[in-house]
């Protein structure tokens, strides 16, 4: 699902260590404290590790103008492929997305088409909630791209994101807060270059799937939006399960039957 | 000489006549000059506002580019056509430019726009864009930099200095380009399409975002030495750069509606002018027949004399011709003076949009040497034509029926 | 009295040289007039007529702020129950219904955005000029064939770039005001407008097929109201908006806003008062031209006679009676000159109502396509240069009337 892409992408770009030049003799500190980022970061990375991925989940969306619920079945490879499905309400029922690489395509049953999603909708909102096809299909392929640095209270490790100067992307920093506990993610934030608050995503609702512990709701917030959220609940979750073929991840089966 | 002498006297024996006659006449050249600057004035606003804006006085697209500006439908070899239009001395200044629309994000919210990716110092000749900036500063060259409309801004609600990420499809392979920005400054083009819809990059940059190289471009906007060639069939640009892939507009071929209202203003001033003057004579008449009036018994006198009839009526035209000099000399000069208040500061008008260009405030008059030498040539002339009848009916006057003449 | 219109009256026709100079000036500056106002009058009404029968209609109701902020969710509950209300005022002549919402149009070919209007077809027929766009094609009905699709109107410009003609499938994917995303496939019944047009990137679908589109069940975005004549506009909002207040007070039927036309257009209306007031600066020249005509030719006119009331002063007329002869003479003449010019100034003003100029490309204005410049025939346009020429001709015979009377009969007998 795209929220573990995008979070296994933040992830990811913890892990080749970011060169965080500071001439003094706090560098040693530092460093450590960056190794303890890394280490951080990895741990939650191996969370929602995983070559490939099934889920089904329940999305609610609320506006101050209507109230949605979604229930979905994604499958996921790596961060390149995944395939979704809308399962319920009736009138969603088979809408599907399928994206490879940079690529989305739809599919809607009612008209029997499948259309590729252009440039002008991939900003835009997916399937009406507050994540955009963007954050689905980018890879912010994070390698290089942030700085890091961590904080750490009693309970919380926080790991603080600056984007380098030419990285593309409009967060002027994100804060990732680790359970130190639980070692789960706990909330990430997403500030403006002022740093203002603009957006933050929370997990909670710890649950078993199989052999991992992991926050089963995702809430996003958007802060400049009043009374907008969207909530992703995973009812299911499992990983490398022996069902996703790579005929999954085609054209042709968003249109099959299910 | 005695002809002219008389002449003067009888203007000045009824002064209040002559000065009637000479304010129809002068005020009608002041009116007819300043109603041709009024207009003249507008029609500059309004081809400023398309020339000076984006349009630039003449463009060069791929055939078909303007239909969808597709993005995939770019200009090559553009090194040949730079070249060509060095080369040609009607050409003042080009700027090369690329276009591609997709969409624009900010930390807040998402719009869809049309980046135009610009050689910000030929665009600077070209266009009015450096203008335009109502806040932070024109394009310098640097990476990054991205000038936005106010209502964009607005819209996205960033400011100076602020990320913007533009993503949209490569020419040809449709691949999918992010690129970070940063509002270097905001325009206001007083076009709603333009700012709500339209950002400028560095031209480079741009390139490298839509993946064309440097011979590659998508429209070539072009100012002339004299505005007058760009709408001239014949003009060199037009004869080159026309082929079947190529296409070179005019701003008046590319702004179809204008030419209409172009047409338009020239005809009411056509017919405004020809009644005025018309009106004019009549009054000239008018006034040369009152002045026979009441010189009957005069004429009856000169002509029992032996005065041939020619010379009277040479009298009348000259006394026509008289007037009509000094009329225009006075008229001139009052349209002179308002005209040239006028140019300066203008004839305030409020609003106007037509064919989604605005037409700020006030109108600046322009003043032509044609306006201070045909047209009172034109009234002179009038004036000369006017006084044709009472000058034949002068010259037919007979002397005993005259003589008679009391009431 | 009589005595003194019928000498009035013999005068004028005894200096037949000098009352027709006069005649001259005081009608051709009443044709000058009447053909200027007849053209700023005619292109501005003509001009209003076609934008608001066209596009706009006088009076448009909206939800809150729609017309700034246009969202899908700002719609107007139980419309119908409006619409009854609107059924009762007099000055309302039709009015319609219709929802927008912004999409993408696809087929084959490609794909564009589009802005999708659903319209009550039989209401909107009868209230905008909506049918005579159609350029290929019929206008659509509510019908959905037997496969359930429903008919759409597309614009030229989304038939152009989509190449799509009559009869083919057209795909629209929007969102949906629940979220969902609104997805389905229409048949194109007609094209509407001509490439470059105002409907260039509009699709008209029948306004239940849209609202099950786009999930807005019964609602709308805006009720358009037309009335007899444009300027009734501001009058009739503000009276509809009282006995709305007073008839239908419930919560559903508050937060809406009646916009005449000058708001909903501001553009439009903004750029038409600036050219009425360039007209205005240009009428007001004219008429100043015309004017020292007139001044002029009867200015003359009276002192040339000075001689001739010298005499009537000698033979024992009161002063009263020479200003009164003066001011009824010139104010008679007047009166001629115009009707005589009337004869000149109706067949012309009538041509240029019904024919007008056409013009050689049509003007784009505010999206509405304007070809042929035409005048106006109205009580306004005649009566009332003829009616300032009148009185002009006779403020203007006072000065020189009161001087005719003042005259010493002795010093008058002596000049010309």
């Amino acid at each position: 699902m795209q929220q573990i892409t995008f979070v296994r992408g933040l992830i990811v770009s913890g892990l080749l260590l970011t060169t965080c030049v500071m001439a003094d003799n706090d560098i040693d500190k530092r460093l450590d404290k960056q190794r303890d980022a890394i280490q951080i970061i990895n741990q939650m990375e191996a969370l929602y590790r995983g070559d490939s991925s099934r889920a089904d989940m329940t999305m609610i969306v609320k506006t101050p103008h209507y109230q949605r619920e979604m229930k979905m079945t994604s499958s996921a490879v790596g961060d390149e492929q995944s395939f979704i499905r809308v399962l319920a309400p009736k009138k969603d029922r088979g809408i599907a997305t399928l994206k490879l690489d940079d690529e989305m395509w739809n599919y809607f049953p009612k008209i029997n088409k499948v259309i590729k999603v252009p440039p002008s909708m991939m900003m835009g909102a997916w399937m009406g909630s507050d994540f955009t096809n963007d954050d689905l299909v980018k890879q912010t392929a994070l390698t290089d791209e942030y700085n890091l640095t961590l904080n750490e209270t009693e309970t919380e490790y926080i790991v603080t994101l600056v984007p380098k100067e030419l990285t593309v992307t409009v967060w002027g920093k994100i804060d990732y807060l680790v359970d130190r506990a639980a070692m789960v993610p706990i909330e990430q934030n997403f500030y403006d270059d002022r740093g203002k608050l603009i957006r933050t995503l929370a997990f909670s609702e710890l649950k078993q799937f199989g052999d991992v512990r992991l926050p089963s709701r995702l809430e996003m917030i958007p802060l400049n939006k009043d009374g907008h959220k969207t909530i992703i609940i995973y009812d299911e979750l499992i990983f490398d399960p022996d069902d996703v073929a790579p005929s999954v991840f085609t054209l042709r089966n968003l249109k099959s039957r299910f | 000489m005695l002809t002219l002498k008389l002449a003067i006297r009888n203007l000045l024996r009824n002064t209040r006549r002559t000065v009637l006659t000479a304010m129809l006449i002068g005020f009608s050249l002041t009116a007819l000059i300043l109603v041709d600057a009024l207009m003249l004035g507008m029609l500059d606003i309004l081809v400023n506002s398309i020339t000076k804006n984006l349009v630039g006085e003449a463009q060069i697209h791929r055939a078909g580019f303007r239909d969808n500006f597709d993005v995939d439908l770019y200009l090559s070899e553009t090194n040949k056509i730079r070249e060509t239009l060095d080369q040609d001395p009607t050409i003042a200044a080009y700027s090369e430019r690329v276009l591609a629309g997709g969409m624009l994000s900010s930390s807040y919210n998402v719009a869809t726009g049309l980046m135009y990716g610009i050689n910000a110092a030929s665009e600077r000749q070209v266009t009015q864009l450096p203008d335009a900036i109502i806040e932070g500063q024109y394009l310098t060259g640097k990476s990054g930099e991205i000038l936005i409309g106010d209502e964009l801004a607005e819209l996205l609600e960033v400011g100076l200095g602020d990320r913007l990420v533009i993503t949209l499809s490569e020419a040809d392979t449709s691949e999918l380009a992010q690129t970070l920005f940063r509002v270097a400054g905001i325009f206001k083009f007083g076009i709603k399409g333009v700012d709500k819809g339209v950002v400028f990059t560095n031209l480079g940059q741009a390139r490298g975002v839509i993946g064309l190289t440097n011979e590659q471009s998508h429209e070539f906007a072009l100012r002339f030495t004299d505005r007058a060639l760009a709408t001239l069939p014949d003009t060199a640009v037009y004869q080159n750069l026309n082929t079947s892939e190529v296409e070179t507009l005019s701003w008046l071929q590319l702004n179809k509606p204008i030419a209409s209202i172009i047409e338009l203003s020239r005809f009411a001033s056509l017919i405004i002018g020809s009644i005025l003057f018309i009106l004019a004579g009549l009054g000239v008449i008018n006034s040369m027949f009152m002045s026979i009036y009441e010189r009957i018994y005069e004429f009856g006198v000169i002509k029992a004399l032996g005065t041939r009839p020619a010379r009277v009526a040479g009298l009348i035209m000259t006394e026509a011709l008289l007037i009509a000099v000094i009329s225009c000399i006075a008229g001139l000069i009052l349209a002179y003076i308002l005209g040239a208040y006028t140019s300066v500061h203008g004839v305030p008008m409020g609003e106007y949009q037509v064919s989604g260009i605005a037409i700020d405030s006030r109108i600046l008059t322009r003043l032509e040497p044609y306006q201070f030498i045909q047209f009172p040539i034109y009234v002179i002339f009038l004036t000369l034509v006017a006084a044709i009848y009472p000058a034949r009916f002068a010259a037919r006057i007979v002397p005993t029926e005259a003589l008679q003449r009391s009431l | 009295m009589s005595l003194l219109v019928k000498l009035a009256f013999r005068n004028i026709f005894r200096q037949r040289r000098r009352s027709l100079l006069t005649a001259l000036s005081i009608g051709g500056g009443y044709f000058l007039c009447t053909l200027s106002f007849s053209l700023t009058e005619g292109s501005y009404n003509n001009l209003i007529n076609l934008f608001t029968l066209t596009k706009t209609g006088h009076v448009q109701i909206h939800k809150n702020d729609y017309l700034d902020r246009p969202k899908l969710y700002k719609a107007i509950d139980d419309y119908a129950v409006i619409g009854q209300q609107l059924d009762h005022m007099d000055q309302v002549k039709s009015y319609t219904y219709r929802t927008f919402a912004p999409a993408l149009a696809y087929s084959d070919d490609g794909n564009r955005p589009a802005q999708v209007i659903g319209i009550d077809l039989t209401r909107e027929r009868a209230t905008t000029l909506i049918a005579d766009k159609v350029t290929s094609g019929h206008y659509i009905d509510n019908n959905a064939d037997s496969d359930g699709y429903f008919q759409a109107m597309v614009g030229a410009g989304i038939a152009e770039s989509l190449k799509i003609g009559l009869g083919d499938d057209l795909i629209l994917i929007s969102q949906g005001a629940d979220g969902s995303i609104a997805n389905d496939i229409f048949k194109v019944g007609a094209i509407i407008g001509s490439s470059g047009g105002g409907d260039d990137a509009n699709v008209y679908l029948p306004l239940i097929a849209a609202q099950s589109f786009l999930t807005l069940e019964e609602r709308v975005h805006e009720i358009v109201v037309t009335l007899d004549d444009y300027s009734e506009s501001e009058a009739f909002a503000e009276a509809f908006s009282k006995k709305l207040a007073e008839t239908l007070p419930g919560l559903a039927f508050s937060n809406l806003t009646i916009s005449t036309w000058q708001v909903v257009e501001v553009d439009f209306y903004n750029s038409m008062e600036s050219d009425k007031r360039g007209n205005a600066v240009a009428l007001a020249v004219i008429l100043f031209i015309v004017f020292i005509g007139v001044l002029n030719t009867v200015l003359m006119s009276v002192l040339e006679r000075t001689r001739e009331f010298g005499v009537m002063k000698a033979i024992g007329s009161r002063p009263a009676t020479i200003l009164s002869l003066v001011t009824i003479e010139t104010t008679m003449l007047a009166a001629l000159s115009v009707v005589a010019a009337l004869f000149l100034t109706l067949p012309l003003t009538y041509w240029l109502a019904h024919v007008g100029f056409e013009l050689s490309e049509p003007l784009d204005v505010g999206g509405i396509m304007f070809s042929a410049y035409r005048g106006e025939m109205s009580w306004f346009v005649f009566g009332v240069p003829f009616l300032l020429l009148v009185f002009f001709a006779f403020v203007i015979s006072i000065p020189p009337g009161i001087r005719a009377a003042r005259i010493l009969p002795t010093q008058a007998m002596r000049s010309f």
